[in-house]
């Protein structure tokens, strides 16, 4: 059984009237990736910023790797990479010396500083920046920076606040195969996204989050089976009538039947061959098919099943 | 990792392009337009310079020409003298750097003409009817008493003084380069903005680079500190430069006290530094808010101790003594008026060591203002 390296129990962070956090318990254990995950103001950052004892809350408890954790608490600080959501390097400094700086702030020996300092940049593909001030960088390597200037002193565990906001596909890419790099080297990742295909594809274990609560968790596996639909089957057709759809929603294991402007909606619940029984009935009505395609659920649809709306608006 | 974060600091403001414009540039741009401007105006305008006269006096007026041979080879010359022949005088032009007026010698007696009115007219004119009143005595003594004419004529080219010369101060009476001690003040308080800074940069609620240095295992105390001495260091040299830049450059006089000059501009700048910081350090308001807050108390501070409106510092004092002791405008611009005009240097030692206590009070309530650890808000 893994260590648990991050304990939040029962947190409750108010602001005036709005409850922030409500009564918000996690256990990370070492080795995972833990993704948060959730609509913005879910509480995301907030869970972050109280993690890091950088806000106060006002009841519940947060232990990091056994210890509790609290501003004075330099020795586990020592051992945590923060990644903002916001990119914090000074602007007046090149690409190295920011991470030479924060590197400095975790890090004493100068030659394993230096050493560290080289890795992190090749980590994130800046070498051919290091003489770059932030301003001439584009979003994607300020992004990079960022996440270098959080990495460099190879600590235990890293917490991403959304690290991809507003960065080019490439850079994206890039840094999620990053995050899992970091993984497999030992740290644990706290990743918290509003972007649920990013959560899916390299979190371990994913909490969803809403008005401050956790509504779920467990991994994608595990959430995804909390759910009805386990099968969409998406049509594009022509002549197929709103009097057919009756029968479609006859068929073993269908549960909702839709059509809007010619692009019939199956949700399944479970069993095989929905797809196959679906086509038939088109056929013996002799409807005209486009398109077709069958997916399985998406962590949007365990946050619409479990909250009735979607975990975010279409970009 | 002081040093460490000392190194950074230093090497992050000194890049900052604001503190470039305002804190140096604004004030070297400024001064050269004040030297433009007014640079020379006091030895032009306020200056006293020896009234230039014609004088219509042939060899044999020997007691005349003495007289005023004796004028111009004074210290401070009353009267330049050009002697004229009579013919000559149709060619000169009156109430000019020529000429103010020409003086003839009619039976023994001065007369006077001049081209206008003024002071330098009403100087010849007074120095007429003194040589005349003279001789009027002197002509009257050998006259009625023979006897006495060398004791009366003795007494009369005594120096006869009504008033007694009491000199206040041996410092500079050019009070022009009291623009220039100001523009020094104004640079100094304007390290209140690198002192904002430190603030900013170090509390997680102002900005993202507070919050990721809250997050690291160096305590908040001594990043602070570094930020602060990385400021000091900074004003300081941008201090000196300014100094150097009027003095060196501008050739503007400080006169004698040009060490004291700098030793004033390098407190009084890190005065400003721990100004700003404090101020920053108050309050929960934004880093834009701040920013606001930090010009808005220099103006009036600099409105209240007068760099703004002549006689201000008058009315405060009237109104409200003690202000003025602790306006930090106040201090730093006193402290130069001392070191020019007063040359009193108990006094101003006095103001020095007042803003060193206020830097340091200063520096004190902006370390515990931030030392709080958590935020009730991000």
């Amino acid at each position: 059984m893994a260590d648990t390296v991050v304990k939040i129990e029962g947190l409750v962070k108010r602001y005036k009237d709005l409850i922030a956090l409500d009564h918000l318990s996690l256990e990370i254990k070492e080795g995972e990736v833990f993704g948060l995950l959730g609509p913005n103001g879910s509480g995301k950052t907030t869970t972050i910023n109280c993690l890091l004892s950088l806000l106060a809350f006002d009841k519940g408890s947060i232990e990091i790797f056994g210890k509790e954790m609290t501003p004075t608490s330099y020795d586990i600080k020592r051992e945590i990479g923060i990644i903002m959501q916001n990119v914090a390097v000074f602007d007046e400094l090149t690409v190295y010396d920011n991470i030479d700086y924060f590197c400095g702030l975790y890090i004493r020996d100068k030659a394993t500083k230096k050493k560290y300092v080289e890795d992190a940049i090749r980590f994130v593909g800046l070498e051919d920046f290091i003489k770059f001030y932030p301003k001439k960088l584009s979003g994607g390597l300020l992004r990079r920076l960022n996440i270098a200037c959080g990495i460099a002193h190879k600590p235990k565990l890293i917490i991403l606040d959304e690290p991809t906001v507003a960065v080019d596909p490439q850079s994206r890419n890039k840094i999620l195969e990053g995050i899992e790099e970091l993984n497999r080297n030992g740290a644990t990742i706290i990743y918290t996204s509003h972007y649920m295909e990013e959560v899916e594809q390299i979190c371990t274990r994913i909490a969803i989050m809403d008005k401050g609560k956790k509504i779920a968790e467990g991994t994608k596996e595990e959430l995804k089976r909390m759910i009805k639909n386990t099968e969409t089957i998406t049509v594009e057709t022509r002549g197929l009538d709103e009097a057919q759809l009756p029968e479609i929603e006859a068929l073993p294991h269908v549960y909702q039947v839709s059509l809007d402007d010619g692009k019939l909606s199956v949700s399944c619940s479970g069993g095989k061959h929905n797809l196959i029984r679906v086509l038939e009935v088109l056929q013996k009505h002799e409807v005209h098919i486009g398109r077709v395609y069958s997916e399985q659920p998406t962590l949007n649809d365990v946050f619409l099943e479990i909250t009735g709306k979607a975990l975010r608006d279409k970009d | 990792m002081f040093l460490h974060n000392l190194k950074y600091e230093l090497k992050a403001v000194l890049r900052v392009k604001e503190f470039l414009i305002w804190i140096v540039i604004f004030p070297l741009a400024l001064g050269t337009v004040f030297k433009i401007g007014f640079g020379d105006i006091y030895n032009k305008t306020e200056k006293f310079k020896a009234v230039p006269v014609a004088v219509v006096a042939d060899e044999n007026e020997t007691t005349l020409r003495q007289v005023l041979e004796g004028i111009e080879n004074s210290d401070e010359p009353l009267l330049k003298v050009t002697y004229v022949k009579e013919e000559d005088t149709k060619d000169i032009e009156l109430d000019s750097s020529e000429a103010e007026g020409i003086i003839r010698v009619k039976d023994g007696r001065l007369t006077l003409a001049v081209g206008g009115r003024g002071m330098n007219e009403s100087i010849l004119k007074a120095f007429c009817d003194q040589y005349n009143s003279n001789v009027t005595v002197i002509t009257d003594t050998a006259q009625k008493d023979p006897a006495k004419i060398q004791a009366v004529t003795e007494k009369l080219t005594r120096d006869v003084a009504a008033c007694e010369v009491i000199k206040l101060t041996d410092g500079n009476t050019d009070y022009y380069v009291d623009y220039f001690y100001n523009l020094i003040a104004m640079t100094a308080l304007f390290g209140g903005y690198a002192g904002l800074t430190v603030i900013i940069n170090n509390q997680a609620n102002l900005s993202a680079l507070g919050a990721r240095k809250n997050c690291s295992p160096t305590p908040k105390s001594r990043s602070v500190l570094a930020a602060i001495c990385s400021r000091f260091i900074m004003q300081t040299g941008i201090m000196m430069i300014c100094v150097s830049y009027l003095n060196f450059v501008l050739k503007i006089n400080f006169g004698k006290n040009l060490a004291l000059v700098y030793l004033t501009a390098i407190i009084a700048g890190n005065f400003g530094i721990s100004f700003g910081f404090m101020v920053g350090s108050i309050g929960k308001a934004s880093k834009d808010s701040k920013q606001s807050l930090i010009t808005a108390v220099s103006l009036i501070l600099c409105f209240l101790s007068g760099l703004m409106v002549a006689g201000m510092k008058v009315t405060v004092s009237h109104y409200a003594p003690f202000f003025n002791e602790i306006n930090p405008a106040a201090v730093i611009s006193d402290s130069f008026y001392i070191l020019n005009t007063l040359d009193d240097l108990n006094k101003y030692f006095v103001k020095i060591a007042v803003m060193l206590v206020m830097t340091v009070l200063f520096i004190v309530i902006g370390f515990v203002a931030t030392r709080r650890r958590k935020y009730a808000s991000l």
